[in-house]
C-alpha cells in the first residue's frame, strides 16, 4: 500500500530556482523604479517636509504651538509615540521570538518587518525630545556625569525608563537587523559588476564586512542570530511594559491601572502586526514580490490579530470591570467618562476598530483575503492609535478636581506633525526597498526545497 | 675710550658710518613692502596670489562680522554715591495711601532699589484693584507730558494758557466747574476753597461713577449728614443686604474683614446673611440665604420688610428673614439703592431694628462716596446752556462713565476752557483743551480722611516716572500759591505760628510728629463725643419711610436689565492693568471681558445658548439689548447660575476706547444702561462669542470631599461634622490612607514645617491673594487667546463650584442611571450654594510630581515645600499630568520680551514692577506656587542674623499676607506657639484628596454655612 504524506503547502510559489530568488531580491536594488515607487515616494517625501517643518515651527515658537493646555499636557505626542513603538514590536516578534520557535514561514517577512520596527521606533523617539519644552537640554535625561555637582537623573521616573528601554530595544533591533543583512549585502556585491558600478559595489563590499560565505562565517552568523534573537526577545515584552509604566505608575484615574504592562505589549503586537500587513500589501506589489509574500503569510498574521485584537478587547473589559469592582468613584467615572463622556467617539472608534472589526477574521474568505486585510489592517491602525489617544487624553482631560476640567483639541501643528512621521517612515521605507535586499534571501533559500511540491511536479 | 660708544647694534654703527645715521632718521629702517600687496595696479604682477586675497577677505569678513557681533546693551545703572536708606537686595517699606475715587487703601508699599513692586495690607484690607495699582503706576501707556490741543506740550505753555484763560473768565465773571471724584483729602479740599477764592464762580462737583447719591440724600436728609454710615458687619447676628455687595465693590474694601469675624464658628455664634439680590454678586455668593427677585421688586421687598416689622405681613419670600431680624439682638441692613426713597426706607427699617449707633452709625461716617447726581445734572444742563466757562476735571472719566456721556461731550463743545488732569488720554482728556497728567498715587504727596477720626497720610515711594505733575500742584500753580504741595499739606496739619493767614489744624504737633506720622501712614483722633452725636439721638427718632411711595414691581413678563461691577475692574479706571484683566470673575470664571447673565431658564425661553467648543473653551449666543431707547449691540450673554430669572446684567467697566494697550476694546460699555430698567433682548442668529474662562466645569460632581462643609447646627453638636476620613479596607481593618504608605519620607518633626491652612468659612473668593501672587512672583500675564485655550498662569486659583440639583442621594432615590446622574450633575442649580476654594500646589510630601520628573528639576525640600528648579527643567510636563490637583504651569511660549504677549513683560516700564528676588521663567519649564519660598529664606536669614528664632507672626505668604480676612494662614506647624499649629489640630481640618495619601503641606478647613 501506498502512503504519501501529505505535501505542506510551499512557502515560496512559483517554482523559483536559486538563482530566480537572488534575481528577484536584487532586482529593486538593481533596476531602475517603476511608477509606483516614484508616487509614494514623492507623497511621502513631501509628508515628511511639511512635518519636519512643523517640528522645526514648535522648537521655534514653544509648545504652545500644539493644542495642549494646564490640564491635558500630553496629547498627540505621547499617542504618536506609543503608536509607533507599538508598530515596532512586530517586527522583533517576527525576526526573534518566530525564529526561536522555528517558524520558517517568517522568513519572507522578517526583514521587512525589522526595517519597519527600526523605522517606527525611529520616529517614536522624536517626540520624547520634541514634546520637551526644551528640546535643546534633552541630555539632560542621559546620566551623563557633568559639572553640575552631584546632579544625577532621577531613577524613579518611567520616562527615564523609557530613556534606557528605547536605546535598548533600537539597538539590539539595529544589530540584529544589520547581522542578518551580511550575507544579503554580500550577494548583491557579488552580482555588481565593478565596471557599471563601481561606487556602488565597493559600497556594497563595506556594508557586507568581508563576507564569503565560508562555513564558518555561516557558523558564526547562526550562532550571533540565535544569541540575539535570545536578546531581543525579553526586549518585546520588557520595551512595551515600561512604555506602560508611565502611565501604571501615576496617581491619574484610567492611567493608574496593573492590568497596563501586558495590555500594552499585546496591543502593540496587534498593531505592529497590522502595520506589517499594510506595507507588505503595498511592497508586494510595488517591488513585485508575489511569490514570497503570500496569502499564507497573510493568514498566519491574521491569526496573530486575531487572538491579540481579542485579547486586548478582553483587556479593555477588564478595565471597565476593575473600575466599577474598585468601589472608587474617580475610577468609576473615569471610565464612564471613557465611555459616554465627551470623548465617546473616541472610545468607539477604538472598541470598533480593535476589537469589533478583527472578528471577522473568524470568516476564512476574509481571513485569506489580501483586500479584506489590507482594509481591516488599517482599521487596526486606526483603532491603536485612538486607543492610546482615548488612554492620555480622556484620563486627563476630567481628572480629580472637576475646576481644571477641559477638553483637547489638536493643532494643525499636531496634525502635521503627525503626517509627518508617517512620511518620514514611508520614504525610509521606500528608500529601504530601493536599496537593501527586502528578504533574508540567503535564509529564505534554505526553505526553497522544503515542500517536495517541486519535486512531485516534476515527476 | 670716553668717545667710544657704550652700546651698538653693529659695526657700522661703531665705526659712526653715514648710513646708520640715515637710516636713523626713518621710522622703519626697512620700507614696509605696502604696495607689493595694495598699491599695485596690476594685481596680476604683484605678490598677493589669489589665496592671499581670499585670505584677507576672509578675515576682513569675519573681522567685520565679529565686530558687529555686540552683546544687547542691557541699561544698568548703577549708584554712583549709594543713598543710605537704600540696601541693593534688602526692601523697604514705606507707608502710604491709595485711593482713586473709588478703592481707598491705608498701604505699605514694599520698594526694591527704589521701585515699588508691592502693596502690602497697613491699616484697611486691599482688594484686588489696590494690590493691581502699583502695575498701573508703571503703564507705559500714561501721558508722558502736558498736552495742549492733543499734542505734546510743556509746562511752562501750558499754565500760562490756562491761568490767563482763568483769568480773562475771571474778569469776565464767567463760571468755572471743577469735576472731581469724591474728594477724601482735606487738605485738597481746602486747596479748592482756595481755588475758588482766587477765581470766583467756581462750582466744585463731586461724582462717583457708580453713585451713592441716593443713600447719601437720604441720609442728609434723616440725619443731615451727607455721608455713608460706618457699619460693624461684626457685632451684626442678622444681616440683610438688599442687592449691596459690600464683600465686593459696594462701599469700602474693609467690611470683609469685620463680616467674616462674625463668622467665625469656632465662637458657635455665627452671623446669618441673607442677601436679596438678582444678579449673583460675591456678598450674595456668600450669603446663608439667597432670594432671587427682580431689580424692580426690590423697593416692594423692602416696604414689605419695613410692614412686617411693624406689625404687617410680609412676602412669604422673606418671611425667614423677617423672624430672624425680629428675634435678633442686632442686626444690619443694607441696599445698594441709588433711589434716596429707598433708602429713606432702609434707614427706617435699621432705625426700627435699633440698629443705630449699634451696628452701624452716623455718627462717625464714612467719608468715601460724596458724589451728587443732581449737582452732575446741572452742570451737564449748565454746560449745553454755554454757561460753563472753564472746566478742569480731576480722577474723572465722564465720557465714558455717564449714563448721558454724549450729552456731556456736546456740552464740552460749549466751554471755553476743558482742562483734563487725567494720567491717560481717556475717553474725555481727548475732547480737552489741555491734558495736565496728574501723578500716580505711589508718586504723589496727600493725605486723606475715609472716615471720622481717621486720617491717612500719602507719599511718594518713587520719583515721578514721567513729567506729570501731581493735581494739587497744578491747581497750586494755577492759584498764584508758590507752594509745594507738600508744603501745603504740612502747613494744613501744624500749627504754624508765624502764618497767620493760614493757621493748621494742629493735628500734627511737630516735625518729628510729621516723621512719625508719615512713617506709620495713618493716625486717628480720638473724638468720643462725636460732632453728629447729638444730632443722631435727636433725629433718630423721627426715622420713618416716604408715604406715599408708588413701590411697585413691573409686570413678570419684562425682562429687567441692572449694571453691576466685576470685582477685578470695578469702574474701569484700572482697565488697562493686565492682571486685572486676567483676573477671573470670582463667580463666572471669565476673564479679559464682559458680557449679559443670564439665568438658564431665560436664556432657553430666548434660545439663548452656551456651549464649549473642541478644545473646551466657551462659546455663547450674541443679543442685541434696548434699554430705555438705548441700544447695545452684539453682546455676548453668559450663563449665570444665580441671576434671578427675567433679570439680566452686566458690569460696568469695560468697552474702553482710550484706556491703552490692554484695555481698549475689551469688552463694551454698560454705562449708558446704568439706570437699568426693562431691556428689550433680540438673538443675533449666526455670530456667537468667543469667552476666555478659566473653569470651565461648575459642579463638584458628587465629590463632597473636595470642598467638605456642615452646617452650623451640626458643627455646635459634632466640630467633625461633615469631616470624615475615608478609610481603606486592609486585611487588619479599616485604615487611613496614610497608614498603608509605601513611603520613606522626610521626618518632619524638626526644623521648619511650612503649612498652609485655608478657612473656606472665611473665605469670601474676592482674589485679593490671585493678585498678590501674581505680583509677588511675577506670574505672567497671557491675554485672552491663551486663556481661551485653558493656558492660564496662575498659580494660585480659586475654584468655585456651585451646587446641583442631581445628587447621588437623589438619583438612588428615584433609580437614575449613573449615565444619567452624572450628566445631570454638569448643570449647576439655578438657585445654587456657591463655595470658593483657593487652590495652589499643594506642597504634597509625596508628591506625585516629583516621582515622575526625569531630571529631578522639581524636588522636595527638608521643609515641606516642594521645589522647582527652573534651570533643570527640560519641559516633558508629566509633573503637570500627575499633579492631581492640576496646580502647575507649563510656559507654552516665551511670556516676557514678547511681542506676541504685548503685556507687562514686554514693555521696560512693565517689567518695573517685577520682584527681584524671583526669576522670570524661559519658555518651555514648568512653574507652581513655591510657598513664597523668597520670604522664608528672607526671614530665616534675618533671624540668623539677629540670632534668634524665626518669628511666626512675621512667616507670611504674599497669598496669607493679602487676605482680608484671614482665611489663609501661613506658619511653621513645628512652632509650639504658632497659629498654623492649632489650625492643623483643628476638627475642621482635612486635606484635599487625603484618599491619595499624596501628604500635602496645605490644608484646609470645612466650610461651615449658617443654614438650618
Amino acid at each position: 500500500m501506498h502512503k504519501e504524506s501529505e505535501i505542506r503547502d510551499p512557502l515560496i510559489l512559483g517554482n523559483k530556482t536559486y538563482h530566480d530568488i537572488s534575481r528577484d531580491i536584487s532586482r529593486p536594488v538593481e533596476g531602475k523604479a517603476n511608477k509606483y515607487w516614484w508616487i509614494l515616494f514623492s507623497l511621502s517625501a513631501a509628508l515628511m517636509l511639511w512635518g519636519f517643518a512643523c517640528m522645526a515651527y514648535t522648537i521655534g515658537t514653544g509648545i504652545g504651538a500644539w493644542g495642549l493646555n494646564k490640564t491635558v499636557n500630553w496629547a498627540w505626542d505621547i499617542t504618536n509615540f506609543v503608536w509607533w513603538i507599538g508598530i515596532g514590536h512586530a517586527g522583533t516578534l517576527i525576526s526573534a521570538v518566530l525564529l526561536l520557535f522555528r517558524q520558517k514561514w517568517r522568513m519572507s517577512i522578517n526583514r521587512s518587518a525589522e526595517a519597519m520596527t527600526i523605522f517606527g521606533v525611529a520616529q517614536a523617539a522624536l517626540f520624547p525630545l520634541i514634546h520637551m519644552g526644551r528640546p535643546w537640554l534633552a541630555y539632560y535625561v542621559f546620566p551623563i556625569p557633568n559639572q553640575f555637582g552631584s546632579l544625577w537623573v532621577n531613577f524613579n521616573s518611567p520616562l527615564l525608563w523609557d530613556v534606557f528601554a528605547i536605546s535598548t530595544y533600537f539597538s539590539v533591533s539595529v544589530v540584529f537587523w544589520y547581522i542578518g543583512l551580511i550575507p544579503d549585502f554580500a550577494m548583491i556585491r557579488d552580482r555588481m559588476s565593478s565596471k557599471v558600478a563601481p561606487m556602488k559595489k565597493q559600497l556594497y563590499s563595506l556594508l557586507s564586512f568581508g563576507w564569503s560565505g565560508k562555513a564558518k562565517h555561516w557558523q558564526r552568523f547562526e550562532e550571533v542570530s540565535l544569541v540575539l534573537a535570545g536578546l531581543a526577545t525579553p526586549l518585546v515584552f520588557s520595551v512595551h511594559s515600561i512604555v506602560s509604566m508611565d502611565f501604571a505608575t501615576s496617581v491619574i484615574p484610567g492611567w493608574h491601572t496593573t492590568i497596563f504592562p501586558p495590555y500594552f505589549v499585546l496591543g502593540a503586537l496587534f498593531s505592529g502586526f497590522a502595520m506589517v500587513e499594510t506595507l507588505l500589501i503595498i511592497m508586494r506589489k510595488v517591488v513585485s514580490l508575489e511569490s514570497y509574500i503570500t496569502i499564507k503569510h497573510i493568514e498566519y498574521m491574521n491569526v496573530i490579530i486575531l487572538l491579540t485584537g481579542s485579547l486586548v478587547g478582553t483587556a479593555y473589559i477588564t478595565e471597565l470591570f476593575m473600575s466599577w469592582y474598585s468601589g472608587v468613584e474617580f475610577e468609576q467615572y473615569a471610565f464612564l467618562n471613557r465611555a459616554t463622556g465627551p470623548y465617546w467617539w473616541a472610545y468607539a472608534i477604538m472598541m470598533t476598530c480593535n476589537v469589533l472589526t478583527p472578528q471577522l477574521y473568524w470568516i476564512g474568505a476574509i481571513r485569506k483575503s489580501f483586500v479584506w486585510t489590507f482594509v481591516l489592517s488599517i482599521f487596526v491602525n486606526i483603532g491603536m492609535w485612538f486607543e492610546r489617544f482615548v488612554i492620555i487624553v480622556t484620563s486627563l482631560h476630567r481628572d480629580y478636581l472637576p475646576s481644571a476640567w477641559t477638553m483637547f483639541s489638536p493643532s494643525f501643528i499636531d496634525i502635521g506633525i503627525f503626517l509627518g512621521t508617517i512620511g518620514f517612515f514611508f520614504t525610509l521605507f521606500l528608500l529601504y526597498s530601493r536599496t537593501f535586499p527586502v528578504i533574508a534571501q540567503a535564509e529564505l533559500k534554505t526553505i526553497l526545497k522544503s515542500s517536495g511540491s517541486e519535486y512531485k511536479n516534476k515527476k | 675710550m670716553t668717545k667710544e660708544k657704550k652700546y651698538w647694534k653693529g659695526l657700522s654703527e661703531l665705526n659712526n658710518d653715514p648710513i646708520v645715521e640715515k637710516l636713523a632718521q626713518n621710522e622703519f629702517s626697512e620700507e614696509i613692502p605696502v604696495n607689493e600687496f595694495l598699491g599695485d595696479s596690476d594685481l596680476g604682477s604683484g605678490s598677493t596670489s589669489r589665496r592671499d586675497f581670499l585670505k584677507f577677505l576672509g578675515f576682513s569678513t569675519a573681522a567685520a562680522t565679529l565686530a558687529s557681533c555686540e552683546t544687547p546693551i542691557q541699561k544698568v545703572i548703577p549708584y554712583v554715591v549709594k543713598p543710605e536708606e537704600v540696601i541693593p537686595g534688602v526692601a523697604n517699606y514705606y507707608a502710604t495711601t491709595i485711593y482713586d475715587g473709588h478703592d481707598f487703601a491705608s498701604v505699605l508699599v514694599k520698594t526694591r532699589e527704589g521701585r515699588p513692586i508691592k502693596i502690602d495690607p497697613n491699616k484697611t484690607a486691599l482688594n484686588a484693584r489696590i494690590q493691581s495699582s502699583v502695575l498701573s503706576l508703571y503703564d507705559s501707556g500714561r501721558l508722558r507730558n502736558p498736552m495742549k490741543a492733543g499734542v505734546d506740550s510743556d509746562w511752562e505753555t501750558v499754565d500760562a494758557d490756562i491761568i490767563s484763560k482763568l483769568n480773562e473768565i475771571k474778569d469776565k465773571g464767567g463760571n468755572i466747574a471743577l469735576l472731581t471724584s469724591t474728594i477724601i483729602s482735606p487738605t485738597t479740599e481746602k486747596l479748592i476753597t482756595d481755588f475758588s477764592a482766587k477765581y470766583g464762580n467756581v462750582k466744585h462737583i463731586q461724582m462717583d461713577a457708580v453713585s451713592y447719591s441716593g443713600m447719601l440724600d437720604a441720609n442728609a436728609s434723616t440725619f443731615g449728614v451727607r455721608a455713608l454710615p460706618t457699619y460693624y458687619f461684626d457685632k451684626a447676628e442678622v444681616i440683610v443686604s438688599f442687592g449691596a455687595d459690600f464683600l465686593g465693590n459696594w462701599g469700602s474694601s474693609d467690611y470683609a474683614a469685620d463680616y467674616a469675624f462674625g463668622r467665625n464658628p469656632k465662637n458657635e455664634k455665627m452671623s446669618k446673611h441673607y442677601q436679596v439680590e438678582s444678579t449673583l454678586t460675591l456678598t450674595g455668593s456668600n450669603a446663608d440665604d439667597r432670594i432671587q427677585i427682580k431689580p424692580s421688586e426690590q423697593a416692594g421687598l423692602l416696604s414689605d420688610l419695613y410692614n412686617a416689622l411693624n406689625g404687617g405681613t410680609a412676602d412669604s419670600r422673606i418671611s425667614k428673614m423677617v423672624s430672624a431680624l425680629k428675634s435678633a439682638n442686632s442686626s444690619i441692613v443694607v441696599c445698594n439703592s441709588n433711589d434716596s426713597e429707598v433708602q429713606t426706607l432702609v434707614n427706617a427699617i435699621n432705625n426700627t431694628l435699633g440698629n443705630y449707633e449699634n451696628t452701624l452709625t452716623l455718627s462717625s461716617p464714612s467719608y468715601l462716596k460724596k458724589g451728587n447726581d443732581t449737582d452732575v445734572a446741572t452742570l451737564v444742563s449748565d454746560m449745553n446752556a454755554g454757561n460753563i466757562d472753564a472746566l478742569i476735571t480731576y480722577n474723572v472719566n465722564p465720557s465714558y462713565t455717564l449714563v448721558n456721556a454724549d450729552e456731556f461731550n456736546t456740552g464740552l463743545t460749549k466751554v471755553g476752557l476743558k482742562v483734563s488732569t487725567s494720567l491717560y488720554m481717556d475717553e474725555t482728556a481727548i475732547n480737552m483743551d489741555y491734558v495736565c497728567p496728574d501723578n500716580h498715587n505711589l508718586e504723589s504727596w496727600g493725605d486723606a480722611k475715609s472716615s471720622h477720626g481717621f486720617y491717612t497720610l500719602m507719599q511718594p515711594t518713587i520719583n515721578p516716572l514721567f513729567k506729570g505733575r501731581q493735581f494739587q500742584d497744578s491747581l497750586l500753580t494755577w492759584s498764584g500759591n508758590p507752594k509745594k504741595y507738600y508744603d501745603y499739606i504740612k502747613d494744613h496739619y501744624m500749627n504754624d505760628e508765624d502764618d497767620k493767614e493760614q493757621p493748621g489744624l494742629d493735628l500734627i504737633s511737630n516735625e518729628a510728629d510729621w516723621n512719625k506720622k508719615l512713617h506709620d501712614g495713618f493716625f486717628t483722633i480720638d473724638d468720643t463725643e462725636d460732632q453728629f452725636a447729638d444730632q443722631m439721638k435727636k433725629e433718630r427718632k423721627e426715622v420713618s419711610p416716604p408715604k406715599e411711595h408708588p413701590f411697585k414691581s413691573s409686570s413678570s413678563d419684562y425682562i429687567e436689565f441692572e449694571v453691576s461691577e466685576k470685582i477685578s475692574m470695578g469702574n474701569g479706571s484700572q482697565s488697562n492693568n493686565p492682571w486685572l484683566q486676567e483676573l477671573p470673575d470670582p463667580l463666572s470664571r471669565a476673564c479679559w471681558d464682559n458680557y449679559l447673565t443670564m439665568s438658564a431658564t431665560t436664556a432657553r425661553a430666548l434660545g439663548i445658548k452656551n456651549w464649549n467648543v473642541s478644545n473646551g473653551a466657551l462659546n455663547g449666543s450674541m443679543v442685541n439689548i434696548t434699554v430705555d431707547g438705548k441700544t447695545l449691540e452684539n453682546v455676548p450673554v453668559m450663563i449665570q447660575p444665580g441671576q434671578a430669572n427675567g433679570s439680566v446684567s452686566m458690569a460696568v467697566g469695560y468697552g474702553r476706547k482710550n484706556a491703552g494697550k490692554c484695555g481698549d476694546g475689551v469688552g463694551i460699555n454698560a454705562y449708558p444702561l446704568l439706570n437699568g430698567g426693562v431691556a428689550n433682548i433680540t438673538i443675533i442668529e449666526g455670530i456667537h462669542h468667543e469667552f476666555a474662562a478659566t473653569q470651565l466645569h461648575h459642579t463638584m460632581m458628587g465629590r463632597d470631599m473636595i470642598v467638605k462643609e456642615a452646617s452650623l447646627t451640626d458643627y455646635i453638636k459634632d466640630n467633625k461634622a461633615g469631616n470624615h476620613t475615608e478609610l481603606y479596607h486592609t486585611h487588619d481593618g479599616p485604615k487611613k490612607a496614610s497608614e498603608v504608605s509605601l513611603w520613606d519620607e522626610f521626618d518632619h518633626t524638626t526644623g521648619h514645617f511650612w503649612n498652609l491652612s485655608i478657612d473656606l468659612t472665611s473665605c469670601i473668593g474676592c482674589a485679593a491673594c490671585v493678585i498678590s501672587c501674581h505680583a509677588e512672583n511675577n506670574v505672567a500675564v497671557v491675554g485672552k487667546e491663551e486663556v481661551r485655550k485653558s493656558r492660564d498662569m496662575h498659580w494660585l486659583r480659586i475654584d468655585r463650584y456651585f451646587s446641583s440639583e442631581m445628587t447621588e442621594e437623589r438619583s438612588a432615590e428615584e433609580k437614575i442611571s449613573a449615565i444619567d446622574m452624572y450628566a445631570k450633575m454638569e448643570d449647576p442649580s439655578e438657585k445654587p450654594d456657591v463655595v470658593f476654594q483657593p487652590v495652589m500646589c499643594q506642597h504634597c510630601n509625596h508628591a506625585p510630581c516629583e516621582t515622575v520628573c526625569p531630571v529631578a528639576a522639581t524636588t522636595h525640600g527638608t521643609e515641606g515645600q516642594n521645589h522647582m528648579a527652573y534651570n533643570r527643567c527640560v519641559g516633558t510636563r508629566y509633573c503637570a499630568n500627575n499633579c492631581p490637583y492640576k496646580v502647575r504651569r507649563f510656559n507654552w511660549f516665551q511670556y516676557s520680551d514678547n511681542d506676541k504677549f504685548d503685556y507687562n513683560m514686554n514693555d521696560d516700564y512693565g517689567k518695573m514692577v517685577l520682584n527681584p528676588d524671583v526669576v522670570v521663567r524661559s519658555r518651555g519649564v514648568i512653574e507652581k506656587c513655591s510657598m513664597c519660598i523668597q520670604k522664608i529664606q528672607e526671614i530665616k536669614l534675618e533671624a540668623k542674623k539677629d540670632g534668634t528664632k524665626v518669628k511666626d507672626e512675621k512667616a507670611q505668604t504674599a497669598c496669607s499676607s493679602a487676605c482680608p480676612t484671614n482665611a489663609l494662614v501661613f506658619g511653621d506647624v513645628n512652632d509650639e506657639t504658632s497659629e498654623i499649629q492649632k489650625m492643623k489640630k483643628d476638627d475642621r481640618a482635612y486635606q484635599l484628596l487625603e484618599h491619595l495619601n499624596v501628604a500635602p503641606s496645605v490644608f484646609y478647613q470645612t466650610k461651615i454655612r449658617n443654614k438650618a
